[in-house]
């Protein structure tokens, strides 16, 4: 069974109050994502990425259709117990704003624990694990401004991991840092995906990072344009090829 | 919860943003405090102020019909909460000889050793009587007689001649309260015993005890009194006195109610302006998965910590500045500063109350925090524009009606001036609820005043406000308040004033006043044409122009006590008091025919009006007269009965003049001083300057007048703190778009100018709008003290009060946003930039 479902989604914003002009950002896309898949999204600007990520996790509501996260049904659920599976079984990360400035790495790591209830001790160890995991530990008790771009990433990755979600969702998690960077977030989160199986849908506008994925989906106007399984890399035992070079030949369209 | 790590976080990290916050909430609280010890300290000075002019507060008990009542018919009364004292009293009519001179005057019987120890009466020298031919002589009087202790006086009785020894001197005003005028104080048996009048009284007096209620006192005694007696309050100076004061402490209540609605605009606003700032944190909160419950609930904590710092500083600052406050109120009210007391629930009220009250501001911000969008944590955009829901305008005209209804029916009568208080407060409040739908486009409008090359400013300045009408609507409410109470109180306490210092003015228009030492009290029997003797010595004086005799007697008009006053009514000087619903000369005819004028609180009280005939009992001797028109009168409580002379000696035969009132010729007022003095002296009188008469009325008045302005004005240093504070954070929150306009290229200059335009088109709407409100609270204070003063006051504006206080808001609001022009263009780009 699919960890992850989603129907007939649409998304339309505006044309509520007079004038504002309806924008449908997401035009019945159906989508499903297996266990240990490794999903990258990519489209032109304003194709709808973005949009399909957030109600794929569960922060946006969709004007119709459903998503089902492990069977349950995102619309059933009212908005705290969406927060409660956001927290719990969901990992994000995003291009920016994503570390609480006033909080220490560890403590932003821990801090979806922290919201769930789970001692302070207790959290931080998984915390440390999950820096551990993604070669930060060493800056465990630093600010997030005190680390470099690359670092504050990876440290995001960490805090969508500490919870060992079902899911990990990206939105451009590489747009924000030169090619050096980029290319240790793509390692680490592919590492993942071979070692842990774990799930992960990543938004992107890099050719080269969508290629090292295990499938990659084109959305253009709010559909899905093509929906490709690269047979050469991305799968769970897939070796890590070189970044930033033309696209792996396997990308075809 | 460990959220708290990350709220104390968030404090170190943006220190100014909580300390502003604590900052809002301690300025609140001090306000509250101080405000709250000014009042108090008013009040009691008022109390003194009021035992001044009336002596001692008192009730007086009678016999229903006139005369005297057996003394063991009065039930007992002194269990009854709030009662100081029971004093009987015996009067009687005596003539004094002394040497050659005879006085007439009235002895007063009286437990003159208890009056001592109670020290409801202070000797001046000797002490009390105890034997029955011993008597104690008003110091005034005693100085007239040329009398000292131990030197004997012979009274005439009716049927017997006693010697009696001086063995006390009374200070005059300690005797007022109770004397009737009387100057001689003897025993209450030995007096009754020479009338042949063994265990009857003339009245009785009951002393309310410091800080007990008359009217409360007065029911309570009612309740007891068997229906041959009758309870009242004793008809004199001490309805001026309660008049002003209960004016005061409405107006009192008002300022400390509306320094409470502040304190909760100020809280509010802190409180909302602390938590959209960080919305886009809590959105990244809500993605990771906190739910809204969590956010509020980290909201709460926080508004109840900073609350409670907040309001812990608050109270001792407050306490601090209550001290000089009092003591400066004190002095206005020329009352000996008592210990500066602090009520002991005013601490743990005030901290209690602003941490509630900041708990409840923090309420609604608490839930939008909740209910951020978790999407909201991720776009570059600042937070949507706040919309001003329909709910909110209807809740503002609930709260008008109610308030309507309230003031209407404080109006007619059905519910007591106090009640105005609340409901002026709930009308201020839906005031402030409606400026969010006037606010954007009086701002917009009042920019297009600014010069066309700040356009720019002008415009951005202009967004700023309309983006978040709420906030806007709050930090103008506060000056909206602030503006609105002075200008509505100012107008009330200047209405009064001129009130009272006009009747003044009217009454006492001479330049000396002689007078018996019972100045309005006035005499319990006739006396016959010698009465007029000192009157018309003093017309002999060279130099005297005008003479103008006034005869003072108690009498009772439909079953209430009154003051008959009977004087000389001039034809080519205005009256000497101001009638109601009609005009002088109609009054002038009206008089000339015999009929009485009625004071109108007198008419009120027992319910006469103009046209009535009345039975008006004065000495004993019962007339009917005609209401001519009621008059507004402060003397006497406005419970006087005034009428001609020559209408006085024929329906009363009263004759004699207790106030002689001189007025010299041009430039030789000084000069009449000797020779005034030689007459009052050989008639037991005293003269006074008119000078001492005014001085001592505008001492009250203006005592009164500068606490309430003192309070006023630490209501508008508070508002414009509050303002300060508002800017402030307004700043704070605006750190990343100045940043951005700084960064691309938007001038030092520019940048202050946006941040003053901003502030400065918020004081001038919101004093524009407080210009409003204020004229509104001044019609409303108008409005609910009718009932008070019993006559219809006129709605006037005074242009110099409104003028003074917009310009003061404009004044302030430009100020307050000084500190934070000068912040703005200080900040590190880099980190404005990176801000959140
Ligand atoms: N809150 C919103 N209100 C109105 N329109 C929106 C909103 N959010 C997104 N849109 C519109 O929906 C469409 C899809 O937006 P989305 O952010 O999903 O694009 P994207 O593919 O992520 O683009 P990019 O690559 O630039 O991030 C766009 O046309 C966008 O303008
Ligand atoms: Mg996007």
């Amino acid at each position: 069974m699919s960890i992850l479902r989603a129907e007939h989604l649409e998304k339309t914003f505006g044309g509520t109050a007079a004038g504002s002009a309806r924008v449908a950002a997401l035009d019945r896309v159906d989508l499903a994502v297996e266990q240990g898949e490794f999903v990258a999204i990519t489209g032109a600007s304003g194709s709808g990425k973005s949009t399909l990520l957030h109600l794929l996790g569960g922060i946006a509501r969709p004007t119709s259709g459903s998503v089902l996260l492990e069977g349950v049904d995102l619309a059933s659920l009212d908005d705290d117990a969406l927060a409660r599976l956001r927290r719990r079984r969901i990992g994000f990360v995003f291009q920016r704003y994503n570390l609480l400035s006033e909080l220490s790495l560890v403590e932003n790591v821990a801090l979806p624990l922290v919201l769930d209830g789970v001692a302070n001790a207790r959290a931080e160890e998984a915390a440390h694990a999950a820096l551990k995991a993604v070669g930060l530990a060493h800056r465990a008790g630093h600010r997030p401004d005190e680390l470099s771009g690359g670092e504050q990433q990876r440290g995001a990755i960490a805090r969508a991991l500490v919870t060992e979600p079902a899911i990990v969702l990206a939105d451009e998690p590489t747009g924000a840092l030169d090619s050096a960077n980029s290319r240790r977030v793509i390692e680490l989160l592919m590492q993942l995906v071979a070692e842990r199986r774990q799930t992960v849908i990543l938004v992107t506008h890099d050719p080269g990072i969508a290629a090292l994925a295990g499938r990659t989906i084109r959305m253009r106007d709010g559909q899905i344009e093509s929906d490709q399984r690269n047979v050469s890399s991305g799968t769970a035992s897939a070796a890590t090829p070189p970044l930033g070079g033309s696209p792996a030949g396997a990308v075809s369209q | 919860m460990n959220l708290s790590r990350l709220l104390l976080r968030q404090w170190r990290k943006r220190p100014g943003r909580a300390l502003a916050t604590v900052a809002s909430v301690a300025v609140a609280v001090a306000a509250l405090v101080a405000t709250w010890v000014a009042a108090d300290a008013s009040r009691a000075g008022y109390q003194r102020l009021a035992e001044t002019v009336e002596g001692v507060p008192s009730i007086d008990i009678s016999a229903r019909g006139g005369g005297r009542f057996e003394a063991t018919s009065l039930p007992r009364l002194a269990d009854i909460a709030g009662v100081r004292a029971v004093v009987p009293l015996f009067f009687r009519p005596t003539l004094l000889r002394v040497g050659e001179k005879r006085v007439r005057e009235l002895a007063v019987g009286v437990d003159v050793a208890a009056l001592v120890d109670a020290g409801l009466l202070t000797l001046t020298a000797g002490r009390a009587c105890e034997e029955a031919n011993e008597i104690v002589l008003d110091s005034a009087l005693a100085e007239g007689l040329e009398k000292q202790i131990d030197d004997e006086v012979i009274m005439f009785a009716r049927r017997s001649i006693r010697r009696m020894t001086v063995v006390g001197i009374a200070d005059s005003e300690s005797l007022k309260w109770f004397a009737e005028g009387g100057g001689v104080v003897v025993g209450i048996q030995p007096l009754e015993q020479m009338s042949n009048a063994f265990g009857l009284v003339d009245r009785v007096r009951v002393v309310v005890a410091p800080g007990g209620s008359r009217p409360a006192l007065l029911e309570a005694i009612a309740k007891r009194l068997p229906a041959a007696l009758l309870a009242e309050v004793p008809a004199g100076r001490a309805g001026m006195a309660e008049d002003i004061l209960h004016s005061a402490n409405l107006g009192l209540d008002f300022v400390t109610g509306l320094t409470i609605a502040m304190a909760f605009f100020l809280v509010g606003n802190a409180m909302l302006m602390n938590v959209t700032e960080r919305r886009r944190s809590f959105a990244l909160l809500r993605v990771l998965g906190a739910t809204g419950r969590q956010v509020q609930r980290f909201v709460t904590v926080e508004a109840a910590v900073l609350g409670l710092v907040g309001s812990v500083v608050g109270a001792a600052l407050g306490l601090a500045a209550a001290g000089p406050i009092s003591v400066g109120i004190s002095n206005t009210l020329q009352a000996p500063a008592a210990a500066f007391t602090v009520h002991p629930l005013v601490i743990p009220v005030a901290v209690a109350l602003g941490t509630l009250v900041a708990i409840a501001a923090a309420w609604w911000p608490a839930r939008e925090a909740a209910r951020v969008e978790p999407l909201e944590g991720l776009a570059d955009a600042p937070p949507p524009a706040e919309g001003v829901s329909r709910r909110f305008l209807l809740l503002a005209i609930v709260m008008w009606a109610v308030a309507a209804v309230v003031m209407t029916l404080v109006v007619w009568e059905r519910l007591p001036p106090r009640a105005a208080v609340p409901a002026g407060i709930l009308m201020m409040l839906a005031f402030v609820a409606t400026t969010p739908f006037v606010l954007p486009s009086l701002c917009a409008a009042c920019a297009r005043l600014i010069p066309e090359r700040w356009r720019i400013e002008r415009t951005l300045a202009v967004e700023q406000i309309i983006r978040q009408p709420i906030r806007t609507a709050l930090t103008t409410g506060v000056l909206v308040v602030a503006v609105s109470n002075a200008i509505g109180l100012g107008h009330a306490i200047r209405d009064n004033v001129d009130d009272v210092r006009g009747w003044y003015t009217r009454l006492m228009r001479a330049d000396w006043m002689l007078t018996h030492a019972g100045m309005v009290a006035g005499g319990l029997t006739p006396a016959g044409p010698q009465a007029r003797l000192a009157e018309e010595e003093v017309r002999a004086v060279p130099g005297v122009q005008r003479v103008e005799g006034i005869g003072v007697a108690t009498g009772r008009v439909a079953g209430g006590a009154c003051v008959v006053v009977a004087r000389d009514i001039p034809a080519d000087r205005p009256l000497p008091i101001d009638p109601v619903g009609t005009t002088e000369a109609e009054l002038r005819q009206a008089l000339e025919r015999g009929e009485v004028a009625a004071g109108t609180l007198l008419a009120r009280r027992v319910g006469i009006k103009p046209g009535d005939e009345v039975d008006v009992e004065v000495f004993g001797r019962t007339t009917r007269v005609k209401i001519a028109a009621l008059v507004v009168d402060y003397t006497s409580g406005g419970a006087s009965l005034l009428l001609r002379r020559d209408a006085a000696s024929r329906l009363f035969g009263l004759e004699a003049a207790d106030i002689v009132l001189v007025t010299a010729k041009p430039g030789r007022a000084a000069e009449l001083r000797d020779s005034l003095r030689q007459i009052a002296e050989s008639h037991g009188m005293l003269l006074r300057s008119f000078e001492n008469v005014q001085a001592f009325i505008n001492g009250i008045v203006s005592g009164v007048v500068n606490s309430l302005w003192a309070i006023l004005g630490l209501g508008f240093v508070v508002g414009s703190l509050g303002v300060a504070n508002t800017v402030t954070m307004s700043v704070l929150e605006k750190t990343r778009t100045l940043g951005l306009l700084r960064a691309i290229g938007m001038t030092s200059g520019q940048v202050t100018r946006l941040v003053l335009l901003e502030s400065l088109l918020l004081g001038v709407a919101g004093g524009l709008i407080g210009t409003v409100g204020g004229i509104f609270t001044a019609l409303l204070i108008q409005f609910a003290s009718q009932p008070l003063l019993g006559h219809p006051i006129r709605a006037s504006l005074r242009p110099s009060v409104v003028a003074i206080n917009l310009i003061a808001a404009v004044a302030v609001t430009a100020l307050a946003a000084w500190i934070p022009a000068r912040r703005a263009i200080g900040l590190d780009l880099l980190e404005s930039i990176a801000a959140d």
